[in-house]
């Protein structure tokens, strides 16, 4: 037999055996056992309350992307399911996501919460949170974070980031009115003054919640800069200082910005944190707002601008001042998953999970091994958060809560109170503070 | 009709794929359509999937609903029942779904809670008429836990009247626990919405993908970038109506289905979208495989074709290669035909040549030889005759020596014999051959040697000499009297270490060759002219024995021509260079460390500097005498040996000499270079230390030159013919051929020796064995004889035990003329061999050389 035969007869028998098995396979029914027993697996979840920002449907929201990272790393170290739950206001009508955060605590409806130096200071007195100064994280963090977040010697709240607040600045534009970054109230003053005369109408871009970072700027400067601030707290506690006293400067500042023209108060009052200002800063129409370290990072809030965009500290008699409310996650004291919770903190809240954090958000680390850069727009926010020169907005620490409170005060402002009213609230508060 | 062919095979080719792509098409449309209404039915059986399961939700939601409801009338039978019912109300403990409870009796605006707070309506929004089991439900809100709620009222009746009214407030968080853990593996996103407030109440935990939260249904919309507002219209048609809709429409780059599904006749909506690929997996699995399937067949397809494709290919390949095989076979067979044609027709013209030139001296001896019996008594008649006769003879035999060589060497039976040579030896030998004639037709003989860098060389020097010989005498033939005739040897550059790389070249200003002729010139059985009609006599065999042997030697041969201007033959030869050349001991013995050349040809003197090369002697040239008694005159050292070249001398040979003499030393010999011995050079000769020495210059012709003259030597006069004498000597001749026998007899005895001849080997042997010592002076053997050959008789000669079995010259007389058999004779112990027809002189040369006379 030759070679061709002997191919033919393969191929033959090829074919046949193809053609056996495709008709096989078209006859095949579905095999298997006829009894599918399901079992249903024990899921550990962890139920998170956190704020979602609204985003555009396609833009990568980095905060998110960052912090879901690190959940990721936990879900998969320990096996547990977080599941997201969240608030979101629809007009400053509605409750806020403090509101929510603070009532949801109270009623144990979930295991862990991202809450705002306010809410912390007021469920940490209530005892609605943990201790969690025994996690192995809480080791790691930098002195800031527990002074402000300690409450009755408990720590009740720790951050993945380090939040800093500082103005965020058209540098081109000021560049083109020829004048310097302000330092000082008065240069601020000033530079608002030029560009208004310029034709700006509001040069400075307000929402009703971030212009008391100017109050904390002018009214605790000293004390956390060169001042003995332990012995002024102990003062403010035992009322020997009043709070009314650090605060009415700032507030007046901020009466003749909204006096002068510079802020738009009625606007203000309605809007919320970057939808209201965003767009003119972006547009070039504003040349100033304020905003918190993270929103330079993010394109959705500041993060791609067209313009040379500078973050600064506030304007104070030390110069240019961030201001540095702590948040943090907490653990609700009476949570259905109070152990899973902390042990989740231990994870997202690990050098490990924090440098990714971080590196994603380029944000300032709360754990003191953790460095990473940050993007030439925060330079001189950063330069000055280095060398300690900084106010903290929240400090459990302080009888009298500040962040929330301040915050309120001023949208009472805003709203048309005077200085005086105002202040009188601050008494009021102390008043209050010293009955406790 | 090679063009029909193919052509019939490009149409065939053609339709046979049509009708492949037609298969195919049809193939491609029937697998088509199977794939799409498959698709297509798995696609409404997705929808179907989707809407049981959202029908599914739908009611687990209602019956949630309805058990509110229905434990909330129980609850307030239960309070109509209390005595107190405020009381009742108050201690009510909260549960996971019920919050809240409140009560308001009629007539009052204000009730209290079980939280402990006072109650009021206010806040609560029951406008937009939603009941469940007639229970108004409110619009959603947040209430104070901070969580999405809604509360039903549920009037309190005690006896058939209206006495409050009970407010339950219930959390949507409690749904989240009865709704399944997962949609569509988590891809498909599910909210649900109040309907009147179009708030997104709830987001059941493992609905959707983790993205950015919603609000409310603008805020879906907004966020999934479904602007069109047809289909907004449309949807807030079905809200409005509590209908279900189900719409396509893209979400973040992803086709979805998007619904909106109405719960509790609209009160509530299940809001999201799933991703089209998410429900028709299944659909996208059967669609991926039909296309695998396909691909693979169309894969085995395309196979199959490509295979029968380069099968084809290669049997036209085939098919192609034989056809050329075959017309290649075809040309070779016409080729051989021809030649063998032409063959036939050389070899019957050469049959007709050699008719011819056979019978011309043929017929000369026949003819003389009538004469011869006719004037036999005219004794000067008589010698005539015989010269003539002798002449024709030799003619006659150099025909068939060549003819015989010609068949030799064409059937390969030729072998070179390898021996050492000088190039001087074979110079001179083909000078002494070639001159004479050369001389005879007033023609001038030049021999140039140049670039030569070893003269010892290893080689077939008669094969060499016979090419040479054929070459020149050609040029001597063809060349009118008084042409010129050009030998030259010039070594070329060697390609090997190992071997002189020589080129022979000969060339003539005679007659020349016709383009034509010069085809056919290396052919055998060719001559320029027709014998029988030109003067000039010979085989034509010449140049193809010529031709065969230089190839033999791995050589080349090449000839230009032109008619009546002269013919240039070029042989290239390798000859192997012998390991032991240079002989410095010769110049050390003889004291000669330096040499003056004086030669004007400067190629002359380099070739003497090359030959010299390795003798440690140093040649300084000079291109005139003045210059050579400049050299001289500032030399300090002196040489040993003066060359001088002899055609500028003239008649100042003596005067030349003398001046030299002054510069050197009596005893420095001097010798001129001279082309042949010319005239004046007897006076040169005269003089004391001088010598000829002939050109060209050879190492070793020089050696011998000195030899002579320092020894005194004389070079013996080349013995006169009748130097050699057979006188007295007896023979013993074993020939088996009567007349060759009688021949031999007669010659011998005229030159008055005698011989006693054996018919045959066995009886010369046995004759040698009786005979007495010294008997016979030698034995002229013959080789084919009967009984016993040449060979095995001098064999067994030598064999023989006695003193001169050893000694006596065995000298082979035969027919067997080839190089072959001279060797086959020294190699059976002859001492040398003579071929037939007997030369006298050489017969009578070579006996004398071996047979010691008696005396």
């Amino acid at each position: 037999m030759n070679k061709a035969k002997i191919g033919k007869a393969l191929a033959a028998i090829s074919l046949a055996v193809i053609t056996a098995m495709t008709l096989g396979a078209c006859g095949m029914g579905i095999s298997g056992d006829d009894v599918i027993i399901s079992e249903k697996e024990d899921e550990k979840i962890v139920n998170l309350f956190s704020p979602m920002e609204k985003t555009e449907p396609d833009a990568e929201n980095t905060a998110r992307n960052a912090f879901d990272q690190t959940i990721a790393i936990a879900e998969e170290r320990l096996g547990v399911n977080v599941a997201y739950r969240t608030y979101t206001a629809e007009d400053y009508q509605d409750k806020t996501y403090d509101d929510v955060a603070l009532e949801r605590a109270r009623s144990n409806l979930d295991d862990l919460y991202l809450l705002n130096p306010d809410v912390i200071q007021v469920l940490g007195e209530e005892g609605k949170l943990e201790d969690l100064s025994d996690l192995a994280c809480a080791k790691n963090l930098r002195e800031v974070v527990k002074t402000a977040n300690t409450v009755d010697g408990k720590l009740v709240a720790i951050p993945q980031e380090v939040v800093a607040y500082g103005l965020f600045i058209n540098k081109d534009m000021f560049d083109k009115y020829k004048l310097e970054l302000p330092e000082t109230p008065e240069e601020f003053l000033e530079c608002c003054r030029v560009f208004k005369e310029n034709g700006i109408e509001t040069p400075i871009g307000a929402n009703r919640w971030w212009l008391e970072t100017f109050v904390f700027a002018q009214a605790y400067a000293d004390m956390y800069n060169g001042g003995d601030t332990e012995a002024e707290i102990a003062k403010l506690n035992s009322g020997e200082s009043r709070y009314s006293d650090y605060m009415r400067p700032g507030f007046e500042f901020l009466q003749e910005l909204i006096d002068k023209g510079y802020v738009d108060a009625k606007k203000a009052y309605v809007s919320e944190a970057i939808e209201g200002e965003g767009e003119d800063f972006l547009a070039q129409k504003t040349p100033i707002v304020m905003a918190y370290w993270g929103a330079a990072n993010t394109e959705t809030a500041y993060g791609k601008t067209d313009f040379n965009m500078q973050v600064i500290g506030f304007p104070s008699s030390h110069g240019q001042m961030p201001v540095v409310p702590i948040t943090g996650f907490g653990v609700g004291a009476e949570a259905e998953h109070a152990e899973e919770a902390k042990g989740l903190l231990e994870v997202i809240l690990s050098d490990e999970a924090l440098q990714v954090y971080s590196e994603t958000n380029k944000v300032i680390s709360p754990s003191k091994n953790v460095q990473v850069d940050c993007v030439p727009a925060l330079k001189p926010l950063n330069d000055r958060i280095e060398e300690n020169v900084y106010v903290l907005a929240s400090n459990a620490g302080l009888k009298v809560e500040q962040w929330g409170n301040t915050c309120l005060i001023v949208r009472e402002l805003l709203n048309g109170a005077t200085v005086d009213e105002c202040m009188a609230e601050f008494e009021r508060l102390q008043e209050e503070s010293l009955k406790k | 009709m090679k063009k029909k062919q193919n052509r019939n095979g490009k149409d065939k080719g053609i339709s046979l794929l049509v009708s492949i792509i037609l298969v195919f098409c049809v193939l491609a449309l029937i697998v088509f359509s199977v794939a799409w209404k498959t698709s297509k039915e798995m696609a409404a059986s997705a929808i179907q999937n989707l809407s049981e399961s959202l029908n599914l939700i739908e009611c687990t939601i209602e019956a949630i609903f309805r058990n509110e409801a229905d434990l909330q009338k129980m609850i307030a039978r239960k309070v109509a029942e209390a005595e107190d019912p405020e009381e009742y109300v108050s201690l009510y403990e909260q549960s996971q779904s019920m919050v809240k409870l409140s009560l308001i009796m009629r007539g009052e605006t204000e009730g209290i809670s079980n939280i402990g707070e006072k109650f009021t309506e206010e806040g609560l929004d029951f406008s937009a008429g939603g009941k469940m089991e007639e229970l108004p439900i409110s619009q959603s809100y947040v209430n104070h836990m901070g969580t999405w709620a809604y509360t039903m009222k549920c009037p309190v009746i005690k006896e058939g009247k209206e006495i409050a009214d009970l407010y339950i407030e219930y959390v949507y968080d409690s749904l989240d626990k009865s709704l399944p853990n997962s949609f569509y593996n988590n891809k498909a996103m599910l909210y649900i919405m109040d309907s009147q407030s179009e708030r997104f109440v709830l987001k059941p935990k493992g609905m959707g993908e983790r993205s950015a939260g919603h609000l409310n249904l603008e805020d879906y919309y907004h966020a999934n970038d479904i602007k069109e507002q047809e289909l907004r219209n449309n949807v807030e048609d079905c809200l409005k109506s509590g209908k279900n809709i189900l719409f396509y429409h893209d979400i973040r780059g992803k086709r979805s289905l998007n619904y909106m599904w109405a719960v509790n006749e609209g009160t509530v909506y299940l809001i999201g979208y799933v991703p089209l690929e998410a429900i028709q997996q299944e659909s996208r699995t059967v669609r991926h495989n039909i296309f695998v399937v396909v691909a693979v067949m169309l894969a085995a397809f395309f196979l199959c074709c490509l295979l029968y494709f380069l099968n084809q290919q290669k049997q036209n390949k085939i098919r192609e290669e034989r056809e050329r095989e075959r017309e290649k076979h075809n040309k070779q067979l016409a080729d051989a035909l021809q030649a063998a044609q032409l063959a036939s027709n050389s070899k019957t013209m050469f049959l007709s040549n050699m008719s011819h030139d056979i019978r011309t001296p043929m017929n000369a001896v026949l003819g003389f030889a009538a004469l011869l019996n006719v004037e036999a008594d005219n004794s000067a008649k008589v010698r005539e005759y015989t010269k003539k006769i002798m002449a024709s003879g030799k003619h006659l035999l150099s025909l068939i020596n060549d003819v015989l060589d010609v068949s030799k060497i064409e059937s390969g039976k030729v072998a070179l014999s390898l021996e050492n040579f000088t190039l001087n030896d074979l110079v001179s030998s083909v000078d002494a051959i070639i001159r004479p004639t050369a001389d005879n037709k007033s023609q001038d003989f030049h021999v140039e040697v140049t670039g030569i860098k070893h003269e010892n060389l290893l080689g077939d020097e008669t094969r060499i000499n016979q090419i040479l010989i054929n070459l020149l005498s050609n040029a001597v033939k063809y060349t009118p009297e008084g042409g010129n005739i050009w030998f030259r040897i010039i070594g070329m550059r060697q390609r090997s270490s190992q071997f002189e790389h020589i080129r022979i070249e000969v060339e003539d200003d005679g007659y020349g060759m016709t383009p034509e002729y010069l085809k056919t010139i290396f052919d055998a059985f060719t001559r320029a002219e027709n014998s029988t009609t030109n003067k000039v006599q010979g085989t034509g065999l010449g140049m193809a024995i010529t031709k065969n042997i230089v190839e033999l030697m791995g050589g080349t041969i090449d000839v230009s021509s032109e008619i009546d201007k002269g013919s240039l033959f070029v042989v290239e030869l390798e000859l192997r260079i012998p390991e032991e050349q240079a002989d410095r001991k010769f110049w050390q013995e003889n004291g000669i460390r330096r040499i003056l050349v004086i030669d004007s040809e400067q190629t002359e003197c380099e070739s003497i500097q090359t030959l010299m090369k390795d003798m440690d002697v140093l040649i300084d040239t000079v291109s005139s005498v003045d210059e050579a008694v400049n050299t001289m005159q500032q030399d300090r050292e002196g040489y040993q040996l003066v060359l001088l070249e002899w055609e500028k001398q003239g008649d100042d040979t003596v005067s030349i000499v003398n001046t030299i003499r002054e510069f050197v030393e009596d005893t420095t010999l001097i010798l001129f270079l001279a082309p042949y011995v010319a005239a004046g050079m007897e006076t040169a000769l005269g003089m004391e230390y001088t010598g000829i020495l002939t050109k060209p210059f050879f190492v070793s012709a020089l050696k011998e030159k000195i030899l002579e003259i320092q020894g005194g030597r004389k070079e013996q006069a080349i013995p006169e013919e009748d130097a050699y004498s057979l006188e007295g000597l007896h023979f013993l001749a074993a020939e088996d051929n009567d007349i060759n026998a009688e021949i031999l007899s007669e010659i011998l005895s005229m030159e008055g020796a005698s011989c006693e001849i054996a018919a045959n080997g066995r009886l010369a042997l046995e004759r040698f064995e009786q005979a007495a010592e010294g008997e016979f002076d030698a034995i002229l053997m013959d080789v084919q004889m009967p009984v016993m050959n040449g060979y095995d008789v001098t064999r067994a000669i030598r064999a023989l035990k006695r003193d001169d079995a050893v000694e006596i010259p065995i000298i082979a007389m035969t027919a067997n003329a080839f190089a072959e058999d001279e060797k086959d004779a020294l190699d059976a112990g002859m001492d040398v061999h003579l071929a037939k027809p007997i030369d006298v002189e050489l017969l009578k040369k070579v006996i004398s050389q071996y047979v010691k006379r008696k005396e």
